[in-house]
């Protein structure tokens, strides 16, 4: 038990303490900022790791590597492939699309096209729109329908290729919805998001393309890659 | 006294309300229903404020093409192929048909449309829009 004459400590005790939960509060928060160096600035590697198997010495030895986004080859509105080389050593914004899609593509292609204006002529940043519906959107589909949204150059690819490629490298490597079904609008399901990938094929962002927000959050988040990669 | 004053404001209330005639709370019960079906189903593409995508979609925000009505009632409903030429520029991109929208439905969207983008104060009518859809299924 108690005695009576302990509780005014007690109190005295808890007001201190209501009281230090300021300087505590404060010290967190410097903490936080000085935590806030070089590392954490850093954007996230997203995906898991996976493991590689490689001889070493002669020997063969596991390792983990981050995910990262395989080769591909693919056929630009230009006709020509397009392929990881191509991306060699650039920052970059993968979607999923399709022309004739009556949905959520246009608003996609408004936010992306803001990114386009945004990074035009930056010579260390591409956009990579890849079809979901490849049996109509043929070369020449694609290549008018950029010329119609206003795009010129290669800074902005829109690709299409076999069908099962893209939904697999959609689905595995950038981690997002794409693929067919026959109830909804245009037959074919994807999802509405710009994904952000950095010069070592990592991806480091998911966003909302069909958003102004989501889409103003990947431009700072390309801004702080660029960044990261000239230090 | 409270009682009488209380009464007498209610009276002020409704002789308010009652001047604005049938005709101007349909149009607005047209429009409000308007804008909400429009966000829904055309500014994806035609965009929120009606000035279209570059040369994907055409606007109607200033668009030539309002000029006919009836054939914008019935390309809501049925949609466009083809080649469309607007304010002089041409458009090939399909539309697709909004079979979904009831004849109401698009009463209230084209009273929207034209109310905002086609200089109208007018409602256009179901009973004006569903002449209209007939002749042009029709046609069709």
């Amino acid at each position: 038990m108690l005695k009576p004459s302990l509780i005014p400590v007690l109190n005295r005790l808890a007001s201190f303490w209501t009281k230090s939960k300021a300087y505590l509060f404060l010290f967190g928060l410097l903490f936080n900022l000085t935590g806030c160096g070089a590392d954490t600035d850093k954007l996230p590697v997203l995906g898991q790791r996976e493991a590689i198997t490689k001889l070493v010495n002669g020997k063969p030895v596991t390792d983990s590597i981050d995910h990262t986004i395989p080769d591909f080859a693919f056929i630009s509105q230009y006709g020509d492939t397009v392929t990881s080389k191509t991306l060699a050593n650039k920052i970059y914004v993968a979607d999923f699309f399709f022309t004739s899609c009556p949905t959520i593509c246009p608003k996609m292609k408004v936010q992306l096209k803001r990114v386009y204006e945004k990074y035009k002529g930056n010579q260390g940043v591409m956009l990579l729109s890849h079809s979901i519906d490849p049996a109509h959107d043929s070369v020449a589909v694609l290549k008018e329908f950029a010329d119609n949204l206003g795009i010129k150059g290669r800074q902005w690819l829109f690709v299409t290729g076999d069908r099962d490629k893209i939904y697999d490298i959609g689905q595995n490597s950038y981690m997002v919805t794409a693929q067919a079904d026959a109830t909804a609008p245009g037959g074919v399901v994807h999802s509405g998001a710009f994904i952000l990938v950095d010069k070592a094929r990592h991806v480091r962002g998911i966003y909302d393309g069909t958003t102004e927000q989501g889409v103003d959050k990947l431009m700072a988040d390309i801004d702080r890659l660029l960044s990261e990669s000239k230090s | 006294m409270i009682r009488l004053w209380s009464a007498l404001a209610f009276l002020v209330v409704v002789s308010l309300l009652s001047c604005q005639s049938d005709e101007e709370l349909q149009r607005q019960r047209y429009i409000t229903e308007g804008i909400l079906l429009y966000k829904n189903n055309c500014a994806n593409c035609h965009q929120t404020n009606g000035e279209g995508l570059a040369s994907l979609y055409p606007p109607l925000a200033g668009s030539d093409y309002l000029a006919d009505k009836n054939s914008v009632i019935c390309l809501i409903r049925y949609g466009q192929q083809g080649p469309i030429v607007v304010n002089g520029k041409r458009y090939n991109r399909p539309m697709p048909a909004q079979a979904k929208l009831s004849d109401l439905e698009i009463a209230e969207l084209t009273t929207y449309l034209y109310n905002k983008w086609g200089r109208e104060t007018t409602v256009t009518g179901v009973k004006a829009v569903t002449p209209v859809l007939n002749q042009c299924k029709n046609r069709l």
